[in-house]
């Protein structure tokens, strides 16, 4: 292999010692064998095998890769992608307009950030769709599970038990609808303690709990292969406040955000994310942006930003590598996300409380 | 900086490197560098074998100089133009692509960095029937849209082909799918190795699935070398220089035409937008194209895009011109 000392992943000081004594590719590393290299660079004989060790799995690492194909095929022709984002699953949301402007709802394998000021609903679409991500495949959804860490506190569990059971009413009205044999083999699996014991939820107070819990959770999704949502929950709170190192800010965030894609494509999970939204002041006027800074901004590949109009609740898709941009507007009611105008077709028992009167913004329903 | 080894040239024997590593003197640069007297003297070693020696290694591993007229001669046989399927674009790079440099768009997000690139891919595939290797860092790639671009090319091109074919259309689309080939990469050794692993298959030149390689695409580039650089870190710099020698030799030695996307930063919180990456990295592409979407707020329906030259080694800088993002 020609491959160079420099580019393998190598501790920085033995890859420094390796450059001063005068290896340039890692064949000659290879060939020199573990005694001969302990006696080159002065390393004690272990180093010297646990470096070879690495520096062989690079090179008959991506040799085996082209040959055969190991789990985890990251590699492919766009044929082959179109076919599998094809047969790809979207978790819908319930709210029909917001599932149109995202190409059918939250996709999985890609990372989707949420951003709003406080009170625009957020959080309720997190639990939304730890919820929709459980339906069952013949109903339209991707039958999964849900991982919701949470570091601002805002999780309460009876909104989501009112949310469920709104879930399940409306599977069995569909199931009623159109009766099938395997609608009603999956709706007697599809209850409320079922969807309640499939989220993960997870409680982290600071970033370095939050850090920790991100690069340890695909262990924890090897163990439960059927997640397939990953909801983080305020990742703006624990970085905005107490941090004085901008820079390290930035670097963390993005090592962050590198690892949450990793978990998104490996796991086949779709990552959400909520942040926060603050003010830039420019030259006449000020603007709200999304929070974190510039370089925050690429780490998503979807960004939905939620606002306000009055009193009426907005949704607008600013970034996506496949739809255009638009605004829809939503609604929050007692069963949680739903359009402003609900669908005709639905024999929905909502339509009394969906009622179309714009609610005053301090009027919350989620309690 | 080769290490001196017995073998490497005849008359180089062990004893020889023996006593060489005892005078300090390990590599080939500290042997042709070194007063070869003073080395005969030192290490009781004929001075005519340490001549024959050197002029061995020399022959070995210096470089050649090159004649400016070969050069040129060699460029124009070997540099292709490629057209990236958006007239404006097209204008703004001096009608195309060129192959054996480095191109970069920086953008602020949301700015079309990555549908540019698929754009590109799709016009690059399907018009000119060459292979494009996409190096996806950031898992924006989404195949339908590639597809959808695809699409709305061949309905053009339908337009004003005279034989009206469109059966065969739906063919074309997936021969040019197959031929983009898509790695997801998501830390720098992932992209070193994935680039390694091309230049081993292009220098043993196996035609089966690589094919006739023009383009490769790194999106985005940014993503993978913002965690290392800054703080206590030494190597971030290192290894981003590597990554740039790797991605200059390949688009030099293979013809290929290296397309890479960055982000922007601000310095502080109203200052203005510049690239990422820092001045260093400034050097590596030979042009580069700012993306900026022009809306002010976000009722707008379809915000107008425009793409600024800021660096080229043929243009004037400052041209801009409006992109339409299919």
């Amino acid at each position: 292999m020609q491959r160079e000392v420099g580019t393998l992943p190598l501790a920085p000081a033995l890859r420094a010692r390796l450059a001063a004594a005068g290896f340039q590719t890692a064949q000659e590393l290879l060939d020199t064998g573990p005694c001969g290299l302990s006696k080159e660079i002065g390393i004690s004989r272990e180093e010297a095998l646990e470096a070879l060790q690495v520096v062989r799995q690079e090179c008959h690492g991506h040799a085996a890769r082209t040959a055969g194909g190991s789990g985890t095929t990251r590699k492919c022709t766009a044929l082959e992608l179109l076919e599998e984002e094809q047969t790809q699953g979207f978790i819908i949301t319930f709210c029909s307009a917001l599932d149109n402007i995202l190409g059918g709802g939250v996709q999985l394998t890609k990372i989707t950030e949420i951003c709003g000021a406080p009170g625009v609903g957020k959080t309720q679409l997190c639990m939304q769709l730890a919820v929709d991500v459980q339906i069952p495949e013949c109903l339209g959804g991707v039958a999964g599970e849900a991982v919701f860490i949470d570091t601002e506190g805002s999780f309460m569990v009876d909104r989501v038990v009112d949310m469920a059971a709104a879930c399940v009413q409306h599977c069995h009205l569909i199931a009623e609808a159109q009766p099938e044999e395997d609608h009603r083999k999956a709706l007697e699996t599809f209850s409320l303690e079922n969807i309640l014991s499939h989220i993960y939820y997870f409680r982290c107070r600071d970033y370095t709990e939050l850090l920790a819990q991100v690069y340890l959770l695909p262990e924890f999704l090897s163990e439960h292969s059927k997640v397939r949502l990953v909801v983080i929950d305020g990742i703006a709170f624990p970085f905005r406040h107490d941090f004085e190192d901008l820079s390290l800010r930035t670097r963390l965030l993005n090592g962050l955000a590198q690892q949450l894609i990793i978990i998104a494509n490996d796991h086949r999970a779709a990552v959400v994310l909520t942040n926060q939204m603050t003010t830039r002041i420019g030259q006449s006027q000020s603007t709200l942006v999304p929070a974190l800074g510039e370089s925050w901004g690429h780490a998503a590949t979807v960004r939905l930003i939620f606002h306000w109009d009055n009193s009426q609740r907005l949704a607008t898709l600013y970034k996506s590598p496949s739809q255009k941009e638009s605004t829809i507007a939503y609604h929050i009611t007692s069963h949680g996300f739903r359009d402003v105008q609900p669908p005709a077709v639905t024999p929905s028992t909502e339509g009394t409380e969906l009622n179309p009167r714009k609610r005053p913004r301090t009027e919350e329903e989620k309690q | 900086m080769v290490v001196l080894r017995a073998g490497l040239c005849p008359g180089l024997t062990e004893d020889m490197i023996q006593l060489l590593r005892a005078n300090g003197i390990r590599t080939v640069v500290d042997f042709v560098s070194s007063d070869l007297e003073d080395i005969a003297q030192k290490c009781s070693v004929s001075y005519k074998a340490l001549v024959a020696v050197r002029r061995v290694l020399l022959a070995q591993f210096s470089a050649f100089p090159a004649n400016g007229a070969d050069l040129y001669e060699e460029l124009k046989s070997s540099t292709a133009i490629l057209p990236t399927g958006s007239p404006s674009l097209d204008q703004l790079l001096d009608s195309g692509l060129y192959t054996g440099e480095v191109t970069e768009l920086m953008g602020a997000p949301g700015s079309g960095k990555t549908q540019v690139c698929l754009g590109i891919a799709a016009s690059v595939s399907l018009a000119l029937r060459q292979h494009v290797l996409f190096l996806d860092s950031t898992g924006g790639f989404t195949a339908s849209r590639l597809y959808q671009l695809l699409r709305a090319h061949t309905e053009d091109e339908e337009e004003q082909a005279i034989l009206g074919r469109p059966r065969l259309c739906p063919v074309l689309q997936l021969e040019a799918l197959q031929r983009v080939q898509v790695e997801r990469v998501f830390n720098i050794y992932e992209v070193l190795s994935a680039l390694q692993e091309l230049r081993d298959r292009l220098s043993q030149q196996v035609v089966s699935s690589v094919g006739p390689l023009k383009m490769v695409v790194l999106d985005s580039v940014s993503a993978v070398i913002y965690p290392l650089l800054g703080g206590r870190q030494s190597e971030g710099l290192a290894l981003m220089m590597q990554l740039s020698r790797e991605l200059k030799s390949l688009a030099r030695e293979f013809s290929l035409a290296v397309v890479v996307t960055n982000q922007v930063t601000r310095d502080s919180s109203s200052g203005p937008l510049k690239p990422a990456l820092g001045r260093s990295w400034s050097f590596v592409p030979s042009t580069r194209v700012l993306l900026e979407s022009k809306e002010t707020t976000w009722e707008k329906s379809s915000p107008q895009r425009a793409a600024s030259l800021a660096k080229s080694p043929r243009q004037p800088t400052g041209i801009q011109v409006e992109l339409d993002i299919g």
